[in-house]
């Protein structure tokens, strides 16, 4: 009996200490179970605090009056504040409710923090963000605004708005991922809104493709680099119009011949690419870097648009503007939409990021802004001489030994132990960093003085165009094309941010010597000098990040390699042919399902067809003929297009065969679809001929004859005999994918309408797209719709998590509502409301 | 009857005390059940039983924001092991906290006469 007890009670022991310890501790990539699994405060409480209760009254500290949040059905909070203070604390709040897990981990990722949340399989990420120096940068903006200053009050009032909801949120109302990976979140800092601006600095400006221009030079010669990957496009659409011009200009190109690679220079050079390069005492930059440094930026990466109309050329008689801004597509997404208004003084629309108070995107009562990337070149190497190989403590400049700036930064782990230490280094340009064959400093404008929120704060209050752009006068980084529209008639466009201005030939797409302050920066341009239009003689302006000024025209340098002119030149084309634009025409062009580039390709493949006709099969006219039926338009239920991009896939194989090393298939580099377009002019060019037949030279016709047959082959082998049974939406899908990661927070294979070339072109992978869309007209009252994908709540369970997923994949957009008071606002239209008040004197 | 007024006490204390104070809460109710109940050889699994029905029975309650399917379904690809398990997990860890804890107070603790049901 005795023994049966303790028999039973050993196994209970056993059983109990096991179901403690993982209750209580991690196992693995399993956060503790007890937390998670606890069907009052874990995961299982997502459900609970999924949905905005009905009305709320809460108190929120530091307020000088009460504050009105009314969100309306699309879940957009209307906050009505009677100062800017109050507004920023009550977004703050707002953002940590719907956001915050999202905006932790924009604060840890570019602080180089996110180890101590995930542990040591992200420190190689975070020695790469700590040694790019955007969190140093940041902290000493931060640190350089004056204490008086009112962007100081503001920011510092929305960090503390956001720090009240974390301190009075329960274990319960914690968002999911939180408690999947057994982790209590952060109290914020000021900082941390200027960490978020140097991650889109980090998104939208790093620009290391000289790295990787060297190991091209070895391969195909410097001469044949210049040429396919180009300081300026051969095909200009440019930002700023060209009096008088009604059509894009197509400028000679000369390709000159690949020389014969030599395979150890190419070696030697490759060993600086940007994915090679090393942090000062740490591990290679993994192949995160090479998504932002690849050469040729964008074939469909880059998508952003936006175009404004003039009221001489809309339906209405008023001024009209399409914003559609193309980034990672994430969920939660990157943004979320508000409305703050402060009585007297205020009332903007439109896009906040999580982890600030500005309004990046979006309008007032009288102006309505947006901004496409400019990509200009804003970041120079250059090559240091330093006095110890391994540690170095000195740099030589004209002669003269230059201490190095250092610091040293400490890794920390879940636990607070302690994973890594690095010492980085900055010389006078920026950080200094190691390569194989030495060492590389690096200038970027997105590390230097700047203060971007003062000018988001500013601009917001503008009356019209001009005003506005006054406001940003101050901004430098990360360049945006900022087209403007205003209620008077005004439509403007700015490429604003700070340029360098180079010695010598002005250029950057090299590495520079470092010991010669020579290769130093000699200035920025002038504001005056900015590509920019102010009511235009056309009528219409468009953005697209095509390269920003004709060169003919203006030749400053300003960046190189830039992204095709296709989607440019599709909505010039648009907006060129239509005097009477409507609101509903600007919504459809933001998803129009044609591309400038398909008729070129065809037309190229069907006159290689006729000119080789005795070799022309059965099977080829078949091929042709179906390329032929097809209207060119990229729905999600053409056969069309899935012939027509396995066709594009085979050219390009097949031309660029000489940017492949010997003896490999994958390219270094791919010149953009630009470059093969202006090579179809070139019928006997050498770049045509296939290395890999040697008793032969094969002409573009050959090459055109061979990828049409190539991809006919592949496609019915891929996807059957039948083509009524291939289908564009098959192929081509939105990947949407959770910020960790987590399959079941994403959303993937979302059928979109889109193409290459397109206005809203969509990658391979998916996972690039319109991050958001509007429409504004700008009448006697301003009038707009918009959405972006997602939802704006980070809670996976909640119903307004991807809400307006379905109608972004459509391409559609919703009213979206105005209020001007919280009153204003209520029934159907009213989904909840909230009263934020200041706590009774002397409580708390 | 008198072990089923016990066990909807002990149900009813579960999911009380995980509400207001958390999960660790299970092992330490269903510890004092076992000692309270030591002369019923089911009290360890009527206590295993009471957390599986207690932590039900929240979960039932948390659902009412949002369907528990969708919560399930989530967070259960989420952690890869899908919705059936999760749910699963979340029923049978507290069975095996309380029968555990129930157990070992029972075998640590020499019965009293007259503790029968």
């Amino acid at each position: 009996m005795r023994m049966g007890r303790v028999i039973n009670g050993s196994i209970a022991g056993v059983a109990l200490l096991g179901a403690l310890y993982v209750g209580l501790v991690a196992t693995g990539p399993v956060p503790p179970l007890g937390r998670l699994l606890d069907p009052a405060h874990g995961v299982w409480a997502a459900a609970r605090v999924a949905e905005l209760p009905r009305e709320q009254s809460l108190r929120l500290e530091g307020l000088s009056a009460p504050v009105d949040v009314r969100f309306d059905d699309r879940g957009v909070p209307h906050i009505f504040a009677k100062t800017e203070l109050d507004a920023a604390r009550a977004l703050g709040w707002v953002h940590a409710r719907d956001r915050l897990f999202q905006m932790e981990l924009t604060a840890r990722k570019v602080s180089g923090t996110l180890s101590e949340v995930a542990g040591p399989p992200l420190l190689s990420t975070d020695r790469q963000s700590r040694e790019r120096g955007l969190a140093h940068a940041a902290e000493q903006r931060w640190a350089a605004l004056p204490q008086d200053s009112p962007t100081r009050a503001v920011v510092t009032a929305y960090i503390e708005g956001i720090n009240q909801w974390v301190r009075d949120a329960g274990e319960a109302d914690l968002p999911v991922e939180y408690k999947l990976l057994g982790v209590s979140p952060r109290i914020f800092q000021a900082q941390d809104v200027y960490y978020l601006l140097g991650e889109m600095s980090q998104t939208l400006a790093w620009q290391s493709e000289e790295l990787q221009r060297g190991a091209i030079e070895q391969l195909i010669g410097v001469a044949a680099t210049e040429a396919l990957f180009p300081r300026n496009a051969p095909i200009q659409e440019p930002i700023e119009p060209v009096a008088g011009r009604t059509a894009p200009r197509f400028a000679a190109v000369d390709f000159p011949a690949p020389q014969l690679p030599d395979a150890r220079a190419v070696a030697a050079a490759k060993r600086m690419d940007a994915t090679r390069v090393r942090v000062s005492s740490g591990p290679t930059l993994d192949d995160a870097t090479r998504t932002a440094g690849d050469l040729t930026r964008g074939e469909a990466v880059v998508g952003s648009n936006n175009w404004a109309v003039a009221p001489a050329r809309s339906a209405s008689g008023h001024a009209l503007l399409s914003g559609d801004p193309h980034l990672q597509l994430t969920l939660p997404s990157i943004w979320y939409e508000a409305h703050v208004v402060v009585e007297g003084q205020s009332d903007v629309y439109g896009v906040s990021l999580p982890l600030s108070p500005i309004i990046p995107i979006g309008f007032n009562r009288d102006v309505a802004w947006t901004a496409t990337n400019t990509g200009a070149d804003v970041m120079d190497f250059y090559r240091e001489t330093v006095d110890d190989s391994t540690s170095p403590t000195r740099y030589r400049v004209d002669g003269e030994w230059r201490g190095l700036a250092q610091r040293v930064e400490v890794f920390h782990g879940k636990l607070g132990e302690v994973l890594a230490t690095d010492t980085l280094r900055n010389t006078h340009r920026g950080p200094l960093m190691r390569t194989p064959d030495g060492w590389l400093s690096m200038r970027w404008t997105a590390l230097e003085p700047s203060d971007e929120p003062t000018a988001y704060l500013k601009a917001i209050r503008a009356k019209t165009a001009e005003e506005w752009y006054a406001a940003m006068d101050g901004y430098k980084a990360p360049a945006q094309n900022y087209l403007v529209a205003d209620r008077s008639g005004t439509i403007g466009i700015r490429s604003t941010g700070r340029f360098p201005v180079r010695p010598g030939d002005g250029r950057g797409d090299r590495i520079f010597d470092g010991s010669t302050s020579a290769s130093d920066w000699i200035g920025d341009w002038p504001v005056a000098k900015y590509p920019q239009a102010l009511r235009p003689a056309q009528g219409y302006l468009a953005s697209n990040n095509q390269q920003p000024l004709d060169p003919a025209v203006r030749p400053e340098y300003l960046g190189w390699d830039w992204p095709t002119p296709w989607r440019a030149m599709r909505i010039n084309e648009i907006l060129r042919g239509d005097a009477a634009m409507t609101p509903e025409k600007m919504r459809l062009a933001q998803t129009d399902p044609t591309s400038v580039l398909t008729a070129r390709v065809l037309g190229a493949v069907r006159a290689a067809l006729t000119a080789r006709d005795a070799q022309v099969t059965a099977a080829d006219r078949d091929a042709l003929a179906f390329l032929e039926a097809w209207d060119e338009r990229f729905d999600v239920e053409s056969k069309g297009p899935v012939l027509y991009e396995a066709l594009l896939a085979e050219i390009t194989r097949r031309t660029w065969d000489e940017l492949a090393e010997p003896g490999q298939s994958a390219r270094m580099a791919t010149p953009n679809s630009m470059m093969l377009v202006r090579l179809f002019d070139e019928p006997a060019s050498v770049w045509w001929d296939d290395r890999s037949t040697t008793d032969v030279a094969e002409t573009r016709d050959a090459i055109l004859h061979a990828s049409l047959r190539g991809a006919w082959e592949r496609v019915r082998t891929e996807r059957g005999n039948d083509p009524a049974a291939w289908r564009w939406g098959d192929l081509r899908q939105a990947n949407i994918r959770h910020l960790l990661q987590l399959p079941g927070f994403g959303r993937e294979s979302l059928e979109v309408q889109a193409g290459p070339g397109t206005l809203s072109p969509s990658d391979g992978r998916g996972m690039n797209g319109a991050s958001w869309r509007f429409v504004v007209e700008l009448g006697d009252s301003v009038t707009a719709w918009g959405t972006y994908p997602g939802g704006q709540s980070g809670n996976p369970v909640s119903s307004r998590y991807t809400d307006r997923l379905e109608l972004w994949r459509k391409g559609e957009l919703s009213p979206l509502r105005l209020p001007r008071t919280a009153a204003d606002l209520s029934g159907a239209a009213l989904s909840s409301a909230l009263v934020l008040s200041p706590y009774p004197e002397g409580a708390r | 009857m008198k072990r089923a007024i016990w066990f909807v006490g002990i149900v009813a204390a579960i999911a009380t005390c995980t509400w207001v104070v958390g999960w660790w809460m299970v092992p330490v109710v269903a510890g004092i059940y076992g000692f309270v109940r030591r002369g019923d050889a089911a009290t360890p699994l009527l206590a295993g039983l009471a957390g599986l029905v207690a932590w039900g029975v929240l979960l039932a309650f948390s659902a009412a924001g949002a369907p528990a399917g969708s919560v399930s379904d989530a967070v259960g690809r989420a952690m890869r092991v899908g919705p059936g398990p999760l749910m699963a997990l979340t029923l049978i860890y507290p069975a095996l906290l309380a029968a555990s804890a129930a157990a070992l107070v029972k075998a640590l603790v020499r019965p009293t006469a007259g503790a029968q049901s």
